[in-house]
């Protein structure tokens, strides 16, 4: 990912972050220290990321619970990646299965390659996994999940024993201040999990679990929502914004607002919402063309001389194609002159001197039927070879008018045409008739011609005329613009201004029109109702109202059919005013004739006012009017130029960095139907007594990742204060470090005596099956004996 | 033992030593941990291959249909106690409920909700009848009709209103 940017030091905007190429993971643990010791081993199955590791190591090894099993492409080798590894090929992301879908787990065999990979890190060579292993769950996690993992850990791995916990309970454990003595804490865990946020209460050291609830919103719901927003916002923006970046987003920019409706009154000035707003830079290429896409990338950077190039190239092939087709017509033209001499020879020679039974024959042979279809043949190709000639003369003496051609040609004689009826014989009669009609149809051609030889001189005129009426008007115009230019320029103005409002309210009834129920629509059905009134009296004439009811029928119209009634006749449409009813019965929204009219004079008055006018700007042109964005939309989403590639590859996050954090405290906002954090733990505390309530409040912990999402202690704070009586102290804290603390917390633990007994051995996994577990104050609730 | 993998062995646990050995083995392929040897998995362990892969909605049925039938169970013993009406200081383990995946999900809110526009996220106190969108102010409302009926659906369906009719 190329970034060509020069950040603008006015504005905040930050370039997108390069991607990591992994490197090789270290290598594995030796295992020589773990031999035969039973060292219990940690694995903290999270959602978006797995951590492992021996109770002994000061820091668990993680990756992405992702795993691709991919095939090369290039050189066909089978291959399966883990985690960061998984974004080196671009192939194996698309094949990438997580074990997890949201909350659940799912995916037996994504799991076991997640499973080996981590216990291959960890250097195990022994044949089985020879170690008590502590595993995390979902809070209540679905038995299925759990029994995937029982029988992957027992019949696969051949553990010893297994024992399940809760994240969020043993990140608090790793965090309450004690030492040495079993665990004896009271608190609110508010765990925030890649797909849910849970609130457990913990009494005496043991989870509350079914007082327990879990919120179905968590950093991945946000993500998604943040892209959803992003992609609303920039519908057409160059690149494709991946659902990774949508999450660095999140991570970078994204935060609780502790007071989130006055946040947004004051983002009503617009200068605050531009100052609150993060810009991201995307890549992009300089000299791009907008339609080829900004960062696409395809490397198409047309510059002048390849412009020209290519319209030269173009040009070329257009002059070819005309000289081929030129000379095809050139070769068609000789071919039928070679046909017409053919013909004609053979008519000489045996019309002249063969009988006629000897020319019928030649006929035949050349494949006439007889000498009328000859004839006919003859004829029109002589006329196909004169009016090739003719065009062939046009395209080289390059003569507009057709009809100088005509000229030269002999003026077509009708010899019978005069001579009387009674002289003739019949077939003469039937030649001086279709002299006849030749003769009419060649006048009539002479006749049509010179009209249109007069009308062009007469336009001509009108034309001269025309612009010498406008140089004057023009002449008029600037006196009295240089004598007065207040007045001059006032009285323009005042015309556009009339203009511009015959403009809109155009539009407002037009907007009005589609409404079912407006003023507007029921004016228009009065009219048509009173058009069709069944009214013996005429009201005749003209039209006298507005609404020129006429007639006794429609006699046009709106589909009532004949509608004459009465005997009275029909007088719609006799009057030319009757026919402006049509203008304000017509729902179609097309411009008419009056919108381009008052369009026109419009841009003349503008043009006018823009060249003579000091004080008339762009600004005030009706265009820019109509288009102009208020300030508040402006900062919210700055439109850039055209062929401005940076601005249009950047995305402006204003009020995103607050409304997709919301979410938490109201899932609403999102389209999820849940209660948010403050809603849910008012619920949980209401269940319990006073006492417990003080003891719980005075402790709330918040563990899991998102958890370090700014600002989220004082907004609980804010929204929990006024939920109880002053005297109870409320204190919120957070996890020393929200992403590694529940696996250190289990660490700790599995170091403890109390470890040994929590573990479910193969035994009674043999027993029990896969779906029970061994339940003490870590783990889930259910399932548990 | 798997029986494959056993020449690798030597050379495999140690990443970094593929580096110098194979000049062209892609950054990938020194990744990947196909050819690594894992011995501690148990060959004759045969996952049950016929068995497909559930999706989320069949584990939610599956869970949905245990959560019912423990119901009833419950019921049925707490029935069975009243008639027996044996001496009143049994008092039963499972007083209280054990807490399952889909029990847990937390209930729709009761709170009145708040209107934000759907566009700007500032609050909107207007509602386009048209597309059912909510507004900020009257610019908002003027980009909103200018809008084309399938953006204003996925504006709608951010906030969770699936409206199959319009």
């Amino acid at each position: 990912m190329d970034i060509d940017v020069q950040p603008s030091d006015d504005l905040a905007i930050t370039p997108l972050p390069f991607s990591i190429i992994p490197s090789i993971p270290p290598s594995p643990e030796d295992y020589t220290l773990h031999r035969s010791q039973h060292t219990p081993i940690i694995i903290d199955n999270g959602s978006t990321n797995l951590r492992w590791g021996f109770a002994t190591s000061s820091e668990p090894r993680y990756g992405p619970n992702i795993v691709a099993k991919y095939r090369e492409r290039k050189t066909n080798h089978p291959l399966m990646l883990f985690g960061d590894a998984v974004e080196v090929e671009s192939g194996a992301k698309t094949q990438a299965k997580t074990p997890w879908e949201g909350d659940v787990l799912l995916n037996f065999d994504a799991l076991e390659n997640a499973l080996d990979y981590a216990f291959v890190q960890l250097g195990i060579d022994t044949p089985t996994v020879d170690h008590p292993v502590l595993m995390t769950e979902r809070l209540c996690s679905p038995v299925h999940s759990r029994a995937l993992t029982s029988e992957l850990m027992f019949e696969q791995y051949s553990v010893p024993s297994l024992a399940y916990c809760v994240d969020g309970i043993m990140s608090f454990y790793q965090n309450s201040q004690f030492s040495g003595q079993p665990f004896v804490s009271d608190g609110l865990v508010i765990s925030f999990n890649t797909a849910s946020t849970s609130v457990i209460p913990i009494l005496n050291g043991r989870g509350v679990l079914n007082n327990a609830k879990r919120i179905p919103w968590g950093a991945s719901q946000a993500t998604d929502y943040l892209l959803k927003l992003i992609q609303m916002k920039y519908p057409n923006f160059p690149t494709r914004v991946s659902v990774a970046q949508a999450n660095w987003m999140f991570r970078t920019f994204c935060s609780v607002s502790t007071d989130y409706l006055s946040l947004l009154r004051s983002f009503e000035d617009p200068s605050i919402l531009r100052s609150h707003q993060k810009i991201i830079q995307f890549p992009f290429l300089l000299n791009s063309n907008p339609l080829t896409g900004g960062a696409a990338g395809n490397g198409d950077e047309k510059t002048e001389e390849e412009l020209a190039r290519i319209t030269e190239r173009r040009r070329e092939q257009g002059r070819k194609l005309q000289e081929i087709a030129a000379r095809n017509r050139i070769e068609k033209l000789q071919q039928k002159e070679s046909d017409l001499t053919y013909l004609l020879s053979l008519r000489d020679n045996y019309s002249s001197s063969a009988t006629k039974r000897e020319w019928d024959r030649k006929l035949r042979e050349e494949g006439f039927d007889d000498e009328e279809t000859f004839e006919d043949t003859l004829k029109k190709l002589e006329a196909d070879v004169k009016k090739g000639r003719k065009k062939e003369k046009e395209k080289e003496g390059g003569t507009v008018d057709g009809e100088d051609v005509d000229e030269p040609m002999e003026e077509p004689s009708f010899p019978l045409v005069d001579i009387p009826d009674a002289d003739l014989d019949p077939s003469s009669l039937a030649e001086k008739k279709k002299q006849k009609l030749l003769k009419a149809g060649y006048e009539a051609r002479l006749r049509a011609r010179k009209e249109r030889e007069l009308k062009a001189i007469k336009d001509r005129e009108e034309k001269a005329e025309r612009e010498k009426q406008r140089e004057l008007e023009e002449k008029l115009d600037s006196e009295a613009r240089e004598a007065d230019l207040e007045g001059w320029a006032r009285k323009l103005k005042g015309e556009q201004e009339a203009l511009m409002t015959r403009i809109k309210d155009r539009a407002k009834r037009r907007a009005a029109m589609s409404d079912r129920k407006s003023a507007a629509k029921q004016e228009r059905m009065k009219n048509i109702a009173n058009l069709a009134a069944a009214d013996e009296k005429m009201l005749g004439g003209s039209g006298t109202s507005k609404k020129g009811g006429k007639g006794t029928g429609k006699g046009v119209g709106k589909g009532t059919g004949k509608g004459r009634k009465g005997n009275a006749e029909d007088m719609f449409g006799a009057d030319d005013a009757d026919w402006a009813i049509y203008r304000k019965i017509n729902t179609t929204t097309t411009i008419s004739s009056d919108e381009e009219e008052d369009l026109a004079q419009l841009q003349q008055i503008e043009h006018k006012l823009l060249t003579h006018d000091p004080t008339f700007t762009n600004q005030h042109t009706h265009a820019s009017i109509v288009s102009q964005r208020s300030a508040l939309l402006n900062a919210f989403r700055p439109v850039y130029e055209e062929g401005d590639g940076a601005g249009n590859t950047r995305i402006h996050l204003t009020t995103e960095r607050w409304r997709v954090c919301e979410a938490w405290f109201s899932p609403s906002i999102a389209g999820v139907d849940s209660a948010g954090l403050g809603e849910v733990i008012q619920n949980i505390l209401s269940r319990f007594g006073e006492e417990e309530k003080g003891r719980l409040v005075k402790n709330i912990f918040l563990s899991g990742s998102p958890s370090q999402i700014p600002d989220i202690a004082p907004r609980l704070y804010s929204t929990l204060r006024p939920l109880f009586p002053v005297e109870m102290p409320i204190e919120i804290r957070s996890a020393n470090d929200p992403a590694l603390d529940a696996w250190r917390g289990m660490a700790k633990f599995a170091k403890t005596e109390e470890f040994a007994t929590v573990g479910m051995s193969k035994a009674e996994y043999e027993e029990m099956g896969g779906e029970r577990l061994k339940r003490w104050w870590g783990s889930n609730w259910n399932g548990g004996f | 033992m798997p029986p494959k993998n056993l020449k690798r062995k030597a050379t495999a646990t140690d990443g970094t030593l593929k580096n110098t050995a194979c000049t062209s083995q892609t950054l990938a392929e020194q990744l990947s941990y196909l050819h690594l040897p894992r011995p501690f998995k148990n060959p004759e362990y045969t996952k049950n291959l016929n068995r497909r892969a559930k999706n989320l909605k069949n584990i939610m049925g599956q869970e949905r249909e245990r959560e019912r039938a423990e119901r009833e169970k419950r019921r049925l013993e707490k029935a069975e106690k009243d008639a027996m009406e044996v001496d009143g200081k049994e008092v039963t383990m499972e007083s209280e409920e054990i807490p399952t995946y889909l029990s847990i999900e937390a209930p729709p809110s009761v709170l009145p909700h708040k209107h934000y526009c759907d566009i700007t996220g500032l609050e909107a106190p207007y509602t386009d009848p048209v597309t059912g969108l909510r507004y900020h102010d009257k610019d908002v409302y003027a980009l909103i009709k200018e809008m084309s009926a399938s953006t204003a659906k996925e504006y709608l369906s951010a906030r969770g209103v699936n409206s199959i009719v319009k």
